[in-house]
């Protein structure tokens, strides 16, 4: 397996999204690329320590969204490249709707635009510092 | 298909009502997790499942029939006090199990002996609590039953111990088995299970997929600078299902948009508004609050 998910059954996000969240990221990210298989329902269940109809959920889900698909009694594979474009969009969205809280919670502790920006400026100097304008 | 019933359970112990008109499904192959606190009723409603108590009124059926000796060869009860032929050595009790069931599998039960460390030559007497409930355990899944009944699964084991317990749920899970168990803790149902029931004074205070109910609600928490109140109409908003306030802290349990009850409440010019998705510990104490301001409570 060369992707390992995680998931935190604390915090308040569902269990099957945290999992199709990760296995988007890794395919956009092309840890998991195109082919490759993902673990069964049942494995990913115990190895996780989660229900398997929550895997099964996550799984469902992904078939629906095109980013893996399952033939039966072969398991699950990653679809091909242009599911992975897809789950790129998927990705943005994720990110957007993480800054849109983050500038709210700015907003509500009184700072002003100029402020916010300026602070999101820095924050852009310091985590993508010698990444290059690709961002790679 | 629904593989456990319960209609309109009510169980009264003379004047004191233990479990009060109690409905619940469960589907097969799905694991429920009652939650509830000390003397809710979970453990009167398993045994009135189970045949050991008398329903003063109500329906119970397992794969749509009431519980009889003949269903036991399919259904694991593990109780929350062992019951364990006390005298016997553990592999005594095994030999036993295997000349009663038909599915025992003695090679699983030699497996989760190894791995509870259990010590065969033992009298189960002798034994710590938490390897009376890991002998009991071991004898539930060995029987490789369709329906476990598990009170308290994992109390009295270590944290070590209680990880392999919820495994062994999974693996039943997977394995299409129907589990219903009950726990004082919440990260195990959060884990294992995929629907959980909660119960206060002998009623379901709220059931459901425990990630529906997480994905339903919203938890909208405003610090202000004085006492904390509710605006105009919040308390009454469809979308507002509960206020809780704790002086100068407001929260608001929203469903769908959470959008609108902030922007209502940054009105009011809070400190700081936060908004954060609700976990299972949330729900529960939400649910089980007596405390609850409900709706419009004091406002």
């Amino acid at each position: 397996m060369s992707a390992v998910f995680t998931v935190d059954p604390g915090s308040g996000v569902p269990l099957y999204l945290q999992l199709i969240e990760q296995v988007k990221r890794a395919v956009a990210l092309g840890t998991l690329g195109a082919g490759e298989q993902l673990p069964t329902v049942k494995a990913l269940a115990l190895d996780l320590t989660v229900n398997p109809n929550t895997v099964a959920r996550a799984y469902r889900e992904l078939e629906r969204d095109k980013v893996i698909e399952t033939s039966p009694g072969r398991g699950s594979f990653v679809r091909s490249e242009d599911g992975a474009a897809d789950v790129r969009h998927a990705i943005e969205d994720v990110g957007a709707s993480v800054l849109a809280n983050a500038v709210r919670e700015a907003r509500s502790l009184g700072l002003e635009r100029d402020t916010v920006r300026t602070l999101f400026e820095r924050a852009l100097e310091r985590w993508f510092a010698g990444s290059g304008p690709e961002d790679k | 298909m629904k593989t456990i019933t319960i209609e309109h359970l009510t169980k009264r112990y003379g004047e004191q009502s233990a479990v009060a008109d109690l409905s619940l499904e469960i589907d097969e192959g799905s694991v429920c997790g009652l939650l509830g606190p000390n003397g809710s009723g979970k453990t009167t409603t398993f045994k009135c499942l189970l045949g050991l108590a008398r329903p003063t009124s109500g329906t119970l059926a397992v794969h749509g029939a009431p519980v009889t000796p003949h269903t036991f060869e399919t259904l694991a009860y593990v109780p929350e006090r062992n019951t364990l032929y006390e005298w016997m050595m553990v592999f005594e009790l095994f030999n036993l199990y295997k000349r009663t069931y038909k599915k025992y599998d003695a090679a699983r039960a030699a497996e989760l002996a190894a791995l509870f460390k259990l010590d065969s030559r033992k009298r189960i007497e002798r034994l710590s609590k938490g390897q009376q409930t890991a002998v009991a355990l071991t004898l539930a899944f060995a029987t490789r039953p369709d329906v476990l009944v598990l009170d308290e699964p994992a109390s009295g084991l270590d944290p070590i111990f209680q990880r392999v317990v919820l495994d062994l749920i999974i693996d039943a899970a997977a394995g299409g088995a129907t589990v219903l168990f009950s726990s004082h803790q919440i990260g195990q149902v959060e884990r294992a299970a995929d629907r959980v029931a909660i119960m206060k004074d002998g009623r379901l205070v709220l059931d459901g997929n425990v990630d529906t109910l997480k994905g339903e609600e919203k938890i909208v928490e405003a610090v202000f600078d004085g006492d904390a109140f509710a605006p105009n109409g919040l308390a009454t908003d469809p979308r507002v299902r509960r206020i809780e306030r704790n002086g100068r802290i407001l929260r608001a349990y929203v469903r769908n948009d959470s959008a609108d009850v902030v922007r209502r409440l940054e009105a009011l010019g809070p400190k700081a508004i936060s908004v954060y998705d609700l976990s299972l510990e949330d729900i529960f104490l939400g649910a089980v609050s007596d405390t609850a301001a409900r709706n419009g409570e004091g406002i």
